[in-house]
């Protein structure tokens, strides 16, 4: 087992999901609230990466994090080939199961709900914090879950934008990937069961947060008891 | 001089164009018509939730909305009117426990749960604080509702088809509530509804609203008596409209001619050759019994037809007669009524129409574009209806 590697994966990985989460949702949000030009084509480029071979993915992404790109020239953020370049990768693989999923949830959001709280005198902030936020909250955990775990899967274009160096910037699969390459199997036995541990275990979690069969009806009850009023 | 609340506002709904001007004071005013006449977007405007294209809505001295020319555009934000809004799908929030929706809007107050507490109490329902909406009947979850609304301490309550998808029953209790909390915290309460017997069970004054306007505004008894117009007659669901022309006036009566039928109607102040629409009450009309003498019978209306059909009802019965010249008429009588009378469809019959029970509502020139018969149309529900 290299469990320099494990750890790299997990802090990728818990990095990776927080990002996935903040702008996943944001996007999310904007999508579900504003009109934009447009619309059709943005949401499908943020759907690209589900679909994109990883070496495209690692292709643009070394455009973007390497000399030439505005990033490296006018903020000076140079992390090609570091950790975080995986974080990053792991990021944008992940982004679109977000994405998705929580986008569904907040249009699944009643708007007679954020109406009615509105009337009570309720600011827009608090609607979303109080009502809109936890009525999606099954949604938007699945999407964290499902994007987290798309985040530490994530193999082809980790390996193109970290340089894949054992100790500093190689995470589980790359890890694996080597081990086969060394015909270390022993090693690799023992990191594909770990991977597909995690990997059972999201999906699983994400199954048993799904929202029950019988769903929220406005009619409630059949009818009032007599023993009421 | 208590509260007061005037809407007059224009709204473009693709087809439909909003165009409400009504004012209403401590009471509560029913907004009845079918569906679709713009009564929810009118209630929106009210609350914020929908921006009229132009117009002004004003409680009092503030100012809810103003689009003018000339005049600093204003659209005060729904969480500022203090407008409740009540709606058919109760709206309460799902992940929160019924004293918890009352509270939502007390937030932030240190006494919010005592006082969630007592309006759910207000509302006998004390017992269920802490149930969630989804184990609560229906009629419980608009009491919260409306205890939750109550909450914000509005100055105006809207009522948007609250209780139509309750039982009668619940609903007769919800109505006492209503009124009871009106007149106890001198509420201005606007209740949309298209069942009329809704608008009689709490209204204290009725608008009838079709295709985005009001077409009559007034207490609920003159509206009903006076009708302004052969389109509130269609909504109201009352029949036997008529469209006739002034033959003569004289002191104590008119002479009109419907259709080349002469019938004497109440005095009026028409010149002859007006052309008027009135319509004949289906209660104020009666059958002749053919074996009985027809003397007390003279000086009214008396006009032959044949029985088209009959059905009964709970309190009265209805008749549908096919008169000579295929105009229909429609009968209502008591259950009590003609008991011995065999009325079966086909049967001929005569039928007496006392002066009194031609009532003219209107010049018809005001009323040329609806010249339509009223007796095919829908009637809203609530008022007794034809097969088609």
């Amino acid at each position: 087992m290299n469990w320099p590697a494990f750890w790299l994966s997990l802090q990728v990985t818990t990095i990776a999901t927080i990002c996935i989460t903040v702008i996943g949702l944001a996007l999310a949000l904007l999508l579900t609230r504003v009109r934009l030009p447009g619309q059709l084509v943005i949401e499908t480029i943020l759907l690209l990466p589900l679909v994109l071979p990883p070496s495209v993915i690692g292709y643009y992404l070394l455009l973007a994090l390497g000399r030439g790109s505005p990033l490296v020239e006018w903020f000076n953020v140079r992390i090609l080939f570091t950790w975080p370049a995986a974080v990053v990768a792991a990021t944008v693989v992940g982004l679109p199961l977000m994405i998705q999923s929580s986008r569904a949830a907040l249009a699944n959001v009643d708007p007679v709900l954020e109406n009615a709280a509105r009337t009570l005198g309720s600011s827009e902030w608090r609607i979303f914090w109080q009502i809109t936020l936890p009525l999606a909250r099954r949604g938007i955990l699945a999407g964290m879950i499902l994007g987290s775990a798309r985040a530490l899967g994530e193999f082809g274009a980790t390996l193109m934008v970290t340089g894949n160096i054992p100790g500093r910037t190689q995470t589980l699969p790359v890890a694996i990937y080597d081990a086969v390459q060394a015909q270390r199997y022993a090693d690799a036995h023992l990191m594909v069961l770990v991977m597909t541990g995690l990997a059972f275990a999201g999906l699983l979690w994400v199954r048993w947060i799904e929202p029950p069969p019988q769903r929220y009806r406005p009619e409630g009850r059949s009818e009032e008891g007599a023993s009421d009023g | 001089m208590g509260p007061h609340l005037q809407v007059d506002i224009e709204k473009r709904l693709g087809p439909l164009t909003l165009q409400m001007q009504f004012s209403v004071a401590a009471e509560i005013l029913v907004l009845f018509g079918p569906s679709g006449a713009g009564k929810t977007q009118t209630l929106q405007a009210i609350a914020g939730l929908m921006r009229p294209d132009r117009g002004r809505i004003a409680l009092d001295d503030t100012l809810f909305f103003r689009r003018e020319a000339g005049l600093r555009p204003v659209h005060l934000p729904a969480r500022k009117r203090r407008v409740g809004y009540v709606f058919q799908q109760y709206a309460l929030f799902p992940h929160l426990t019924a004293l918890a929706n009352v509270a939502f809007p007390l937030a932030g107050q240190r006494d919010a749960r005592d006082r969630a507490l007592a309006l759910l109490e207000r509302m006998r329902l004390g017992h269920l604080a802490q149930r969630m909406p989804h184990e609560l009947s229906g009629g419980q979850q608009q009491r919260v509702a409306i205890a939750r609304a109550l909450a914000a301490e509005p100055r105006v309550l809207l009522f948007d088809e609250a209780f139509a998808a309750l039982d009668r029953r619940i609903r007769e209790r919800l109505h006492a509530d209503l009124r009871a909390l009106q007149a106890e915290q001198q509420l201005i309460v606007i209740y949309v509804t298209h069942n009329l017997d809704d608008a009689f069970a709490v209204g204290h004054r009725l608008a009838v609203v079709r295709d985005g306007r009001v077409e009559q505004i007034g207490q609920l008894d003159d509206v009903f008596t006076c009708p302004a117009n052969r389109r509130v007659l269609e909504i109201l669901g009352i029949p036997n409209a008529i469209a006739a022309r002034v033959v003569e006036v004289t002191r104590g009566q008119t002479v009109l001619d419907w259709d080349g039928r002469l019938l004497t109607a109440p005095p009026l102040d028409l010149p002859p050759g007006a052309e008027v629409t009135a319509y004949i009450r289906p209660e104020d009309i009666r059958l002749v019994y053919p074996d009985r003498p027809l003397n007390r019978m003279l000086g009214q209306n008396l006009i032959e037809g044949q029985v088209i059909e009959r059905r009964p009802g709970r309190h009265l019965h209805h008749l549908r007669v096919a008169l000579s010249d295929g105009h229909l008429v429609e009968i209502a009588h008591p259950a009590s009524s003609y008991t011995t009378l065999p009325l079966p469809p086909g049967t001929p019959v005569r039928l007496v129409l006392r002066k009194e029970s031609i009532v003219v509502i209107a010049p018809r020139a005001a009323t040329r574009q609806q010249e339509a018969p009223i007796y095919a149309s829908e009637s809203p529900d609530g008022a007794p209806e034809w097969g088609g």
